[in-house]
């Protein structure tokens, strides 16, 4: 059988879950927190998160997608059972409705490239507020990028996995070029004030700092929404995987290129505002699109070489920017089609409605509530809204896949002490029971690194604490800081936040028995070990492999068989 | 279009804007942000009843446990006249209930505890001050101005930054003339208001544009002014001192709508059985004619003085009524019974009256008076006062006390048992009087000179217990129409804050006042500070040298907190702030001189605000001042605002060679962990089938 869709190498994968991960949070949110938080001591605990949080999270990811073959909605009934399919239902749905205004702001990033090449940006008289505040109060620009950018999203995953990881090979190559080059221009702005001091401010660390929890907290957050970990794309882009991937390893590499383009493009964007600035920290810590689309062209069209050098700045990197954005964006739709592909609908309809969403839920974001904030600058306050209320939905996504895990070590080592396999008790719990995940998934041979106790500490000790130190400092602040907090009414307050959630989460907890009366067909590739007799799934009647004939369901197999077998 | 219509039109266009061009549609509408609109009584829409009243108070007691203690009359003990009382003694004569009042101040479970009076929050660094409504039973905007207080202290409360509103700015029209240019509406917004067709300017319709009560004037005032004041004051606050009559006037003396029903009159007094039976006698019905007490003149300060004032011919003693409901009372400010105990027990009565003198030389002062404090509602008050003694030395905490009456658009100081007579403080208390006449646009007069009164409220708090008291007559009618209950309510809004800021040292706060002395002090403005490019940032307060600052920190400090970005920062809206609780730091003194507001010379004192170097972003500061008598919240900028100085990044961006350091260590981390990977990940024999698989796409 020729039905499963698998990426081709092992690269392409690491390439996708690349672009995936990194986004415009690692170009434009991780400078301002590197501002915000000390310079060089912030890089300290956001390196330590990096290994405690997110790439534990990620390994997992992998591990589970790699096994149940199948998108967020099928792993978390696969790995948690039928009950718990509504977590899989959330974990699409955030990515989803981030998605909805994503595609906006990836449509800004395309468009201030194309002012770039334009020169829209540089030369006399230029004001790169107006321009902002012009662009973004024009419903009919927004909308016209916002449609650009959801094409070239549906074109890239239109053919699945192998047009997928071309065309993210392609993106991130030139990522990593156009960064180093707006590197070399910045730094070589930042020497020629004779100080490099945006890159010694960047690498400076301040032993007192390391002391304040605040900087740890914001190290935390920056690691956990930057790198993607537990949001659902590695279990997605996992179902591609080859038969023999080696899941930690790709994990590893996956977060260590997070991290590696974070800190070319921080240094890209500190070493050029230093250069100009007069109070650069100041100009860091404003309000994030500011820096991106008010600061930086300011501040790029200073750049020496002529009129080449602020040319390239500029150009290169609102291109890198936008490839970075559309590489997550890909990641974002394909999450989406995985979990309608899974459940036998075709492919190309799955991707045009999904698209077709994509454009129709995002137009609130891009015209509504387009405001002007005190300094006299354009914001979209209805983007701004639909961020806070699902931003913060990313992290129950991440406890979900944790929760998963923690119930199948404690299941299977019940299972084991009932057949007399294991021993009982606390010290057997401890003995087979944390670590049962990790030897049936994750340690399955395919890996050259072998993932050692560390990884059940992290997951089963480090997480919960993090996720709740995580959760009460943003929920106390908005607690303690937003004027009438609990209303719903109010667009930054914790009741809009709540509000929506208890609608989504009823209506999905709602729908998990009509999800799990429709069969779900598993993308296998050929001589994969892909056993679920220990899992929940395995005794999930309605799991099947794509291509099998599902009695009463022929429709969707036949179908999709031919869709797929045409597609490899 | 002809010239005629082109006219017609033109007068038809308000010339100025309208009252929802500037403001919230709530606002503009006086619709209160404390209760649904629906809730008309709460709205000052209708008044409370007693009932109302009550169950209001319980509600915000229940609402605000930090800041409100609820009470009904008194517990009793022994008082300070040695008499055992009960908690029955406060109760009204005719209906049974005793006044409820709350105690009102920060953190109010603590503090100490008073066996008598029943109240927590009683604190020795506190001032104490004591407002009473409805001393007359028909003068219901009297009760209503205090229960609007009671409603902006609880909203208000740590409810910093409120836009009351919805101009967008906060704070910035307090009560009275903040910035002494002769114009209340201090931040112009009523004066911008169209005047034509429809004359916005006096949206209460009293004939005065922007006047007190008008939309816009004193709107916004500081809700940290308010904060701090509780948090610094004990506030006594009794809306409905007369239960009885208040249920009395609106149950059956004024038929619904009372303003209709009795237009010039009403019931007055308390329910004081005058005869023929004695109390109890329950079933006795109300005699209109001979029953009840002005409780605003049983008072014993010089009780029974002037004989035919406003009392009748003989005090004690009652002459019927012809026709009470218009308002021609013969008996309306009967005294109360003349006392006929001995009450020292030395064998002769009322030797020596209540008026600050030994009269009989026995060395003993006021022992043996000649009548007062008869009935459950004034013993209540004079029980209160001279039980309240939070630091022991048997004198009354309340150095200010303020009591609503109606109406005559009036503020009176005392005396007034006397005419052609001064008390020792007149100029003091006219400067405060004329203070409160200034934020309600009301006439400031002594009391005798409107009429000459007995035993009332403030001749015996002031000639007792030295406490400047006032008497604020409220509005235009004793019940005034319902339309009115809002604007009114609000003009009047501002005494009761007032009283309570001057209640630490009411004297002083004057003298200083009417020398222009606290007015010309100032802290540094933003653009003055010198940041030293590391430590500390100094700032100066220039102080008058009349001015007796302390230097104790609790009274006299600079607070200031720090304004940064916040972790909530959202990827795609503007910057958001947040800010850091205040600090406080102390002044020290220095030698250096400075020039007063008025240029006079004054003394700096300066204040060292340990402001990390690492900060980025705002300095909020503001400075408060004690004085040596005792006097607190003399703020700088006035009215619990704050300056905000913008500070750059002070510290050091760090060395190169660290830098280097930390570079190296971290990119070899990274982009060499990276390298490591990939390279694992590229011997992998399957890879060069990858390579060779592109090679062939390539093709």
């Amino acid at each position: 059988m020729a039905q499963s869709d698998q990426f081709n190498g092992r690269l392409g994968l690491i390439f996708a879950s690349i672009g995936a991960a990194i986004g415009t949070g690692n170009i434009w949110r991780f400078p301002r927190m590197v501002g915000a938080n000390g310079g060089g001591t912030f890089l300290i605990p956001w390196l330590i998160f990096l290994f405690a949080w997110s790439i534990p999270l990620v390994i997992a990811e992998f591990a589970m997608g790699k096994r149940s073959r199948t998108g967020t909605i099928g792993t978390f009934r696969i790995f948690a059972g039928k009950r718990f399919a509504w977590m899989g239902l959330w974990t699409a749905w955030i990515s989803t409705a981030i998605g909805f205004y994503y595609a906006i702001v990836a449509g800004w990033t395309i468009k201030y490239f194309q002012l770039g090449i334009t020169g829209g940006l540089t030369g006399e008289g230029v004001d790169t507020t107006e321009v902002w505040n012009s662009f973004l109060q024009n419903p009919g620009q927004v909308i016209f990028f916002q449609f650009i950018v959801i094409c070239l999203t549906l074109a890239a995953i239109w053919k699945g996995a192998k047009a997928i990881e071309k065309v993210n090979v392609v993106l991130m190559i030139s990522l990593f070029v156009l960064l180093f080059m707006s590197l070399f221009l910045s730094l070589w702005m930042d020497f020629e004030d004779g100080t490099l001091d945006g890159a010694t401010f960047m690498f400076s660390v301040d032993p007192d700092l390391l002391f304040e929890p605040e900087i740890w907290i914001n190290a935390l957050s920056q690691s956990a929404w930057s790198c993607s970990a537990g949001m659902g794309m590695a279990i997605t882009y996992a179902v591609y995987m080859r038969k023999d991937e080696d899941t930690v390893l790709n994990a590893f590499t996956m977060g260590l290129a997070n991290n590696s383009i974070s800190i070319i493009a921080g240094l890209a964007v500190l070493s050029s505002i230093f250069a100009v600035s007069s109070d650069p920290l100041a100009t860091v810590t404003g309000g994030s699109s500011a820096i991106t689309f008010l600061a930086l062209p300011e501040v790029f069209a200073q750049a020496p070489g002529g009129s080449i050098g602020p040319f390239v700045m500029m150009a290169g990197f609102f291109l890198a920017l936008s490839f970075a954005a559309l590489t997550s964006m890909i990641s974002t739709v394909e999450l989406c089609v995985r979990n309608f592909v899974d459940h036998g609908y075709n492919r190309e309809r799955s991707v045009a409605i999904t698209g077709l969403a994509l454009f129709i839920f995002g137009l609130p974001s891009a015209v509504m509530w387009i405001k002007l904030d005190s300094a006299g600058v354009a914001f979209p306050e209805f983007l701004e809204v639909q961020d806070h209320i699902w931003g913060y939905g990313l992290m129950f996504s991440g406890l979900f896949i944790a929760f998963t895990i923690w119930k199948y070590g404690y299941v299977r080592w019940k299972a084991q002490v009932a057949a007399g396999e294991a021993p009982g008790g606390f010290k057997g719990y401890l003995g087979v029971g944390v670590s049962a995940f990790r030897d049936d998934f994750i340690n399955t041979g395919d890996n050259d690194i072998v993932v050692g106790r560390w990884w059940d500490i992290l997951l089963y000790i480090a997480f919960p604490i993090l996720f709740t130190v995580l959760m009460v400092s943003y929920f106390g602040d908005m607690i303690a800081n937003t004027d009438d907090v609990w209303n719903p009414g109010n667009p930054k307050g914790l009741g809009i936040i709540l509000a929506f959630w208890g609608v989504v989460a009823i209506s999905f907890l709602f729908l998990n028995k009509y999800l799990i009366q429709r069969p779900i067909f598993r993308n296998i590739p050929e001589g994969a070990e892909v056993d679920i007799s220990t899992l929940p799934g395995g005794d999930d009647d309605r799991v099947f492999e794509l291509g099998e004939l599902v009695p009463g369901f022929e429709h969707l197999a036949s179908e999709d068989a031919v869709f797929e077998a045409e597609a490899v | 279009m002809t010239p005629m219509v082109a006219s017609s039109l033109a007068q038809d266009e308000p010339s100025g804007l309208e009252p929802t061009d500037i403001w919230s549609e709530d606002y503009s509408n006086e619709i209160f942000p404390w209760a649904p609109e629906s809730d008309r009584d709460r709205q000052f829409k209708e008044y409370h009843t007693y009932e109302t009243t009550k169950a209001l108070m319980l509600q915000l007691e229940q609402e605000n446990p930090d800041i409100f203690e609820f009470h009904e009359g008194l517990l009793g003990g022994v008082n300070a006249r040695g008499e055992t009382v009960t908690a029955d003694t406060y109760e009204g004569w005719y209906y049974g209930y005793s006044s409820p009042w709350m105690k009102i101040t920060g953190d109010v479970q603590n503090g100490e505890y008073n066996e008598f009076v029943g109240d927590n929050g009683n604190y020795a660094d506190r001032h104490d001050v004591m407002i009473v409504g409805n001393h007359h039973a028909r003068e219901w905007m009297s009760y209503t101005v205090a229960l609007m207080q009671l409603e902006v202290i609880a909203f208000s409360y740590n409810n910093i930054g409120y836009d009351n509103d919805g101009d967008g700015l906060v704070d910035e029209d307090p009560w009275g003339d903040a910035n002494n240019d002769g114009i209340l509406d201090d931040d112009g917004d009523c004066l911008a208001l169209a005047t034509s067709p429809t004359n916005y300017q006096d949206s209460n319709g009293d004939g005065t544009n922007c006047g007190p009560g008008d939309l816009g004037v004193d709107e916004d005032y500081s809700e940290q002014f308010i904060t701090d004041l509780i948090n610094t004051r004990e506030i006594y606050l009794i809306p409905m001192l007369n239960v009885d009559g208040n249920i009395y006037d609106r149950e059956v003396f004024c038929p619904a709508p009372a303003w209709e029903s009795c237009p010039s009159g009403g019931w007055r007094k308390n329910l004081r059985n005058n005869g023929p039976d004695l109390l109890p006698d329950f079933n006795e019905e109300v005699d209109e004619d001979c029953d009840g007490v002005d409780l605003n003149r049983n008072y014993q300060f010089e009780w029974g003085a002037p004989l035919g004032a406003t009392v009748p011919l003989i005090p004690g003693t009652c002459t019927p009524s012809e026709d009470e409901q218009a308002g021609i009372a013969n008996n309306d400010v009967y005294t109360g019974p003349y006392d006929t105990q001995d009450n020292d027990g030395d064998g002769l009565i009322n030797e020596d009256n209540v008026d600050g003198e030994d009269d009989d030389n026995d060395g003993r002062t006021d022992e043996d008076w000649a009548g007062g404090n008869s009935e459950p509602e004034t013993r209540f008050i004079q029980d209160l006062t001279e039980m309240n003694d939070d630091v022991g030395n048997g004198a009354s905490e309340f150095k200010s006390t303020l009591t609503h009456h109606s109406y005559s658009e009036l503020i009176l100081y005392p005396w007034g048992h006397c005419t052609d007579c001064e008390t020792t403080d007149h100029d003091q208390l006219v400067y405060h009087g004329d203070k409160l006449a200034e934020m309600t646009d009301y006439t400031n007069m002594q009391s005798s000179d409107l009429y000459p009164t007995t035993g009332d409220f403030c001749d015996w708090h002031y000639g007792v217990h030295g406490s400047y008291c006032y008497t604020s007559e409220i509005g235009t009618a004793f019940h005034q129409h319902e339309d009115d209950i809002d604007h009114i309510a609000v003009r009047n809004l501002g005494t009761g804050f007032y009283m309570a800021e001057i209640a630490d040292n009411p004297r002083e706060r004057a003298d200083l006042g009417i020398a222009n002395i606290s007015q010309n002090q100032f802290i540094q403005m933003p653009d003055m500070v010198n940041i030293p490019s590391i430590g500390s940032i100094p700032v100066d307060m220039c102080v008058a040298n009349g001015f007796a600052y302390s230097l104790e920190k609790s009274v006299s400090h600079v607070m200031y907190r720090t304004v940064q970005p916040t972790r909530l920062q959202s990827d795609y809206g503007p910057k958001e702030w947040s800010t850091t609780e205040w600090s406080m730091a102390m002044f020290e003194e220095t030698t250096s001189t400075c020039n007063l507001l008025n240029g006079e010379n004054g003394t700096v004192i300066r204040s060292n605000l340990p402001v990390e170097d690492t900060v980025s972003g705002q300095v909020h500061y503001k400075a408060m001042l004690g004085t040596l008598g005792g006097g607190d919240l003399y703020l700088y900028p006035a009215n619990g605002e704050y300056y905000v100085l913008e500070v750059d990044y002070r510290a050091d961006y760090g060395t190169l060679f660290g830098a280097l350091f930390m570079f190296f260590l971290v990119t070899s981390f990274v982009w060499g962990g990276l390298a490591i990977c990939l390279r694992m990940m590229l011997v992998d024999e399957n890879e060069k089938e990858f390579s060779e698989a592109v090679l062939e796409d390539g093709d």
